[in-house]
């Protein structure tokens, strides 16, 4: 892993159009701007594993694990989508 | 054009029905192209079904049908790929999951969809939302069986 020692408001950027500023440093928080190009999906890493995880476990799911839906609470009787 | 489906067999969709996923989903990212399906049995249900890999699908609902007062919050740039100005324009749709023997939905992560550029993407909702809202719990089952 590369690592870089920065101060407040220094950057580093990342190819030619991602640029991480170090806004703010309190006792073990620090606090990252970032710019990238809005293609490229910014998360917080443990957001998006726990995402990943969900989506693994949900792309599994089959017509029967579903089929009990129909019994769940509604904020809706009559079938409209919005 | 045909596509294959482990749970639906082959289905016939036209070009215009593929909605694009430019980065994918989050374990997802080799899946571009999407179909929605309807559920034949449940009219509240639909399956985002991958175009290029047939065992992948999920199964999605609106969440406004059952988060009362559902309203998505996120980050003005995780919408700008979609070329959409506001979500009214847009269809929010969220993943069914299950946990033990609950049924749930992933809030955290919705999908949104310009349906008229037919372009997707999975986003995170701001706030502290689950990646697992319980919408029917084993209790509610049993008592169904």
């Amino acid at each position: 892993m590369l690592v870089l020692s920065r101060q407040r408001d220094e950057s580093i950027i990342i190819g030619d159009n991602i640029v991480v500023t170090i806004v703010d440093i309190r006792g073990d928080k620090v606090r990252l701007g970032i710019e990238a190009p809005t293609e490229i999906p910014v998360h917080r890493r443990e957001v998006f594993e726990a995402i990943q995880r969900e989506n693994l476990q949900a792309s599994r799911m089959q017509p029967r694990d579903v089929s009990s839906l129909r019994h769940a609470p509604s904020t809706r009787h009559a079938p409209k989508d919005d | 054009m045909e596509i294959q489906s482990t749970r639906f067999g082959t289905v016939e969709i036209a070009d215009d029905d593929v909605i694009r996923f430019a980065e994918g989903l989050p374990g997802f990212q080799e899946c571009h192209a999407w179909v929605l399906l309807a559920d034949g049995r449940n009219a509240t249900l639909a399956w985002l079904q991958s175009v290029d890999h047939a065992e992948v699908a999920f199964a999605v609902v609106s969440p406004s049908r059952y988060v009362a007062g559902y309203r998505l919050h996120v980050a003005r740039r995780e919408l700008e790929p979609l070329e959409i100005k506001d979500l009214h324009a847009a269809r929010v749709l969220v993943i069914l999951g299950k946990s033990g023997r609950s049924l749930t939905l992933n809030l955290k992560a919705p999908l949104v969809i310009n349906l008229d550029r037919r372009l997707g993407r999975q986003v995170i909702a701001n706030g502290d939302l689950p990646v697992q809202h319980e919408v029917l719990g084993p209790a509610a089952r049993k008592r169904i069986a």
